[in-house]
C-alpha cells in the first residue's frame, strides 16, 4: 500500500544503516513480547497515520483522533489479549526496522504477506484478502488490465506490491508517488494515464470520485498480515488464537463492512492455512555489487544532472535577482527583495509541490524533471542572490567611481569591473551551495523523480541490506562531492592569496 | 576651456562649497591647496561629476553642466558622461582594477566605451604605459606592482581616455616619500607638455614649480589665487599665512 514522504524516509533508511553498523542491532528481548505487553497492559502497533483511509487516518471530524478499519480491529485484538491498544506512529516503508528495533509490538498496517517479508519477521493469519485495483479518468475506458497499460506512464504508491507488481510486468512507465492524493491528482492533470492501487484505497479514494473510475476486475489478491519479531512466538499464537476468534464471531466482518470493505473474497479468511515459509536469505549487495552498483549508479547520473542543472539555473536567475535589487527602481526592487525572503522563508518541500501538484491547477503542466530542475533553481537562486550581493558590497566604492571616471556608465562598470570581482569573491560560497543541492536533490523523489537517494530506497526496500547499499549510496555520494569540496578549498585559498 | 561659477555643493545640511568661481584657459596648470576638509576633493569630484551639484555650471571644452535645474534625467546623464570624457581623473588610492593586468586597466575603458578597436586599444595602452616607464609592466597585475607604479599605470589609464583635463587628488599621499618623485617626474612631464590641469597636492616644491597659478581654498571658499611665487611668496590672506607656515614646519 500507501505513502510515506519518500526523501525523508531514504535519509532516515540512510541514518539507519549507519546506526547499526556503529551500534549492532538490538533484540535485546529476552523474553517473550507477549509477557511485557500483559504486564503493562498496553498492545503497541506500529501503523502510519500518514498512508491514509481507510486503514488508519485522522477523523475529518474530529482531526486529533485516528480513525480506520485497521484502529478498530487493534482495539478489538487488544480487548481480546485483555490490554488497551495504543497506535506508535512510523514511517510506512519503515515498520519492518522499526518493528525489529523493538520500537512497538506488532505492525497492523495494510502490511502483505509477501516471501520478502516473510523473511523478514512473522505474520499472524491474514485479517483481510486484499486485490490489486486498476483506475483511470472516467473517460478512460480501454485501460483494463496491466497489458493494456503497457507503454502508458502509470502511477503507484511507494514501496507497494502494486510497485512491484507493476514494476516486473515489464513496459510500463512506471511513477512512483509518496500518497495517494498525489496520485489521483497528477492523473486528473493529465501526467499519468492510470493508477494501480491496493483495492481498499480504490473503493475509499476513488469509487466516490466522479472523475475516476475503477477499471476492469480486481486481480493478484494477497493477504494484509500482522507483523510480529521472529522472537515472539508465544505473542503469534496468542494473535492468531485472537483473529480466528474475531473471524468466527463476525467481529471483522462487521469492521470491514463499516467501512465499505467487506467482498465475498473475505470468506477464505477462515480457513486460512499458513504454507511453509522459505528461511530468509540474506541478500550481501556489497557481495553482489557488480549487479547493484550499476543501478545506483544510474540514479547518480539523473542526480549530478539535476544538480548540475539546478545550479546554473540558480545561478542565472540568482544574478538577475541581485541586479535588480541593488540597481532598478523601487517596485522592482522590493520584488526582488520580497522573492528572496519569501524563498528563503519556506521549505523546499512544499515549494516543489507547489511547482508540480500546483501549478497544474493554472494550466502550466512541467513534467518531474523540469519541475525538479526548476523547484531547485528557484530556490537555490535567493542564495545565490545573497551570495552576489555579499560579494558586490565587498567591492570598494572606489572600483565604481574609478569606472565612471572613465566615462563608462553604470551598466558598463558592474559588467566590466564590478561584477568580475564580486563573481571572484563568491566562487567558493557557491561552490558550497552546489555541494548543497547536490545533497538536496534527493528531496525531488516526491515528484517522483528517480535520483540516487530514490534508487538505494528502492532496492533497500527489495533487499533489505541497509548497510550494504548505504554504504555504497554514501561512498558515491562522498566520491562526488569530495572533490568539489577540494576544489573549493583550494578556490577559495587562491582568492586570497591574490587579494591585495 | 574651465569655467566653474557659483558653485554650491551641500552634504544633508552640511555646505561645503559656497560658490565656487573659477576660469582656466587651456594648457594651464593649477595647484589646489588648503587645510584637510575645506573642500578640495568635493570640487575635483564635482567637476567630473563624482558628485552632483546643488548649484551653478560647470563648463569643461565647451560642454556644460547647469546643476539645480529641470532637465529629465536621460539628458542629464549624457551631459554628465560627456563631460566626464573630457576629465580624467586620478585618486589618492589609485583605485585600479584588480582583476585586470596594467595593460587592460589601461585598454578597458577605450574599448568599452570608445568602442575602439582592441588592437588599436593595445597599441595606445602600451604607448601610454611606456610614457609613464612601465612597458616592462603591461602584464603584471596590479597586487605586482608598488604604489608608485599603480599609481603611474592609473594616470596612464585616464590618459587613455584623451581627456582635455587632467585632475589630479593628492596622487602621491598614499605613497612613501621615496615612491613620490616617479609619480611628479610623470605630472611635471605632463604639464610640460601642455596638458590642462588641476592637482591638489601638500607637494609645495611641484606647486611652487609647475603652477602657472595657486588656488587657496578654505571652508569651501577661494581664499586666496595667484601665482605661486605670490601666494608663497606674499600671501595677502591671514589664513593662507598661518596655513603655509604649518606645511613649512612638516
Ligand atoms: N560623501 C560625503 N558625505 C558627507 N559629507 C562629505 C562627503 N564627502 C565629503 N564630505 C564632507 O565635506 C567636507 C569636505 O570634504 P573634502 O573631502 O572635499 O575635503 P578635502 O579638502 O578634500 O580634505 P582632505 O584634505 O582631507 O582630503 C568634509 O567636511 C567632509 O566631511
Ligand atoms: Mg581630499
Amino acid at each position: 500500500m500507501k505513502h510515506a514522504l519518500r526523501w525523508a524516509r531514504s535519509g532516515g533508511a540512510l541514518t539507519i544503516a549507519i546506526l547499526l553498523l556503529l551500534g549492532g542491532s538490538g533484540h535485546a528481548f529476552a523474553a517473550d513480547t507477549l509477557d511485557s505487553i500483559r504486564a503493562r497492559g498496553e498492545l503497541l502497533w506500529g501503523a502510519d497515520a500518514e498512508g491514509g483511509a481507510p486503514y488508519v487516518y485522522p477523523d475529518p471530524e474530529h482531526p486529533e483522533k485516528l480513525i480506520g478499519f485497521e484502529v478498530d480491529l487493534a482495539n478489538a485484538l487488544a480487548n481480546r489479549l485483555g490490554v488497551k491498544a495504543r497506535v506508535v506512529q512510523n514511517q510506512w516503508d519503515q515498520l519492518i526496522p522499526a518493528l525489529e528495533r523493538g520500537n512497538f509490538d506488532i505492525i497492523l498496517n495494510g502490511l502483505e504477506i509477501t516471501p520478502q517479508n516473510q523473511q523478514q519477521i512473522n505474520f499472524a493469519r491474514p485479517y483481510y484478502v486484499y486485490a490489486q485495483q486498476i483506475v483511470t479518468l472516467t473517460g478512460t475506458t480501454n485501460l483494463t488490465t496491466l497489458a493494456d497499460l503497457k507503454g502508458h506512464p502509470v502511477g503507484v504508491l511507494a514501496a507497494t506490491a502494486a510497485q512491484r507488481l507493476v514494476q516486473a510486468f515489464g513496459g510500463i512507465d512506471v511513477r512512483i508517488y509518496p500518497g495517494n492524493v498525489e496520485n489521483f491528482q497528477d492523473m486528473k492533470a493529465g501526467r499519468i494515464d492510470a493508477a494501480v492501487l491496493d483495492l481498499p484505497i480504490a473503493l475509499f479514494y476513488a469509487k466516490p470520485d466522479p472523475a475516476l473510475r475503477l477499471s476492469g476486475e480486481p486481480f493478484a489478491p494477497g493477504y494484509y498480515g500482522i507483523g510480529v519479531r521472529r522472537t515472539d512466538p508465544e505473542l503469534l499464537a496468542a494473535l492468531n488464537q485472537a483473529i480466528a476468534d474475531l473471524l468466527a464471531d463476525g467481529t471483522i466482518e462487521k469492521i470491514d463492512r463499516k467501512y465499505g470493505l467487506w467482498d465475498e473474497r473475505q470468506a477464505v479468511l477462515k480457513d486460512y492455512h499458513q504454507e511453509a515459509v522459505a528461511q530468509r536469505k540474506t541478500i550481501s549487495t556489497l557481495r553482489e555489487w557488480p549487479k547493484y552498483l550499476p543501478l545506483l549508479l544510474r540514479g547518480a547520473v539523473t542526480t549530478i544532472e539535476l544538480s548540475v542543472l539546478g545550479m546554473a539555473l540558480a545561478m542565472v536567475t540568482g544574478l538577475v535577482i541581485v541586479l535588480i535589487r541593488l540597481y532598478s527602481v523601487a517596485p522592482f526592487r522590493w520584488f526582488a527583495q520580497a522573492y528572496v525572503e519569501f524563498i528563503r522563508g519556506t521549505p523546499l518541500l512544499i515549494q516543489l509541490f507547489l511547482i508540480y501538484y500546483g501549478l497544474p491547477e493554472i494550466g502550466i503542466r512541467l513534467n518531474a524533471f523540469v519541475a525538479a530542475v526548476v523547484g531547485l533553481g528557484l530556490n537555490y537562486a535567493a542564495s545565490e542572490a545573497e551570495n552576489y550581493r555579499a560579494g558586490i558590497q565587498a567591492v570598494p566604492r572606489g572600483q565604481m567611481e574609478a569606472a565612471q571616471a572613465l566615462g563608462m556608465s553604470h551598466g558598463q562598470a558592474l559588467r566590466h569591473v564590478i561584477l568580475p570581482q564580486a563573481l571572484r569573491m563568491v566562487i567558493p560560497p557557491v561552490t558550497n551551495d552546489f555541494i548543497a543541492m547536490f545533497k538536496d536533490s534527493s528531496i525531488v523523489s516526491v515528484i517522483t523523480m528517480v535520483e540516487l537517494t530514490k534508487v538505494y530506497g528502492m532496492l533497500a526496500m527489495s533487499t533489505y541490506d541497509y548497510i550494504g547499499l548505504g554504504l555504497m549510496t554514501a561512498g558515491i555520494y562522498f566520491a562526488l562531492s569530495y572533490p568539489a569540496s577540494i576544489f573549493a578549498g583550494r578556490l577559495e585559498r587562491r582568492l586570497q592569496r591574490d587579494r591585495r | 576651456m574651465i569655467v566653474v561659477e557659483q558653485l554650491v555643493k551641500s552634504f544633508g545640511s552640511n555646505r561645503v562649497l559656497h560658490g565656487i568661481d573659477h576660469t582656466q584657459s587651456r594648457g594651464e596648470a593649477v595647484v589646489l591647496i588648503g587645510p584637510s576638509g575645506c573642500g578640495k576633493s568635493t570640487f575635483l569630484r564635482c567637476l567630473n561629476q563624482l558628485e552632483t551639484a546643488d548649484s551653478g555650471s560647470i563648463s569643461v571644452a565647451g560642454v556644460t553642466v547647469k546643476s539645480g535645474q529641470k532637465e529629465s534625467r536621460a539628458a542629464s546623464h549624457k551631459l554628465q558622461r560627456e563631460l566626464r570624457m573630457k576629465t580624467g581623473m586620478v585618486f589618492q588610492q589609485f583605485n585600479l582594477f584588480p582583476h585586470l593586468t596594467a595593460l587592460q586597466n589601461v585598454t578597458t575603458a577605450p574599448v568599452v566605451v570608445k568602442r575602439m578597436n582592441r588592437r588599436a586599444a593595445e597599441v595606445l595602452g602600451r604607448e601610454l604605459l611606456a610614457k609613464v616607464g612601465l612597458e616592462q609592466k603591461a602584464d603584471a597585475y596590479p597586487a605586482q606592482l608598488s604604489g608608485g607604479q599603480q599609481q603611474r599605470v592609473a594616470i596612464a589609464r585616464a590618459l587613455a581616455m584623451q581627456p582635455e583635463v587632467m585632475l589630479f587628488d593628492e596622487p602621491t599621499s598614499a605613497l612613501d616619500p621615496e615612491l613620490r618623485d616617479e609619480v611628479l617626474r610623470v605630472m611635471r612631464q605632463l604639464v610640460e607638455e601642455g596638458m590642462t590641469t588641476i592637482v591638489v597636492t601638500h607637494e609645495m616644491q611641484f606647486a611652487r614649480d609647475m603652477a602657472d597659478k595657486v588656488l587657496f581654498f578654505d571652508a569651501g571658499r577661494v581664499a586666496e589665487s595667484g601665482p605661486p611665487e605670490e601666494i608663497f611668496g606674499n600671501p595677502r590672506n591671514e589664513r593662507t599665512r598661518e596655513f603655509l607656515k604649518r606645511v613649512a614646519v612638516k
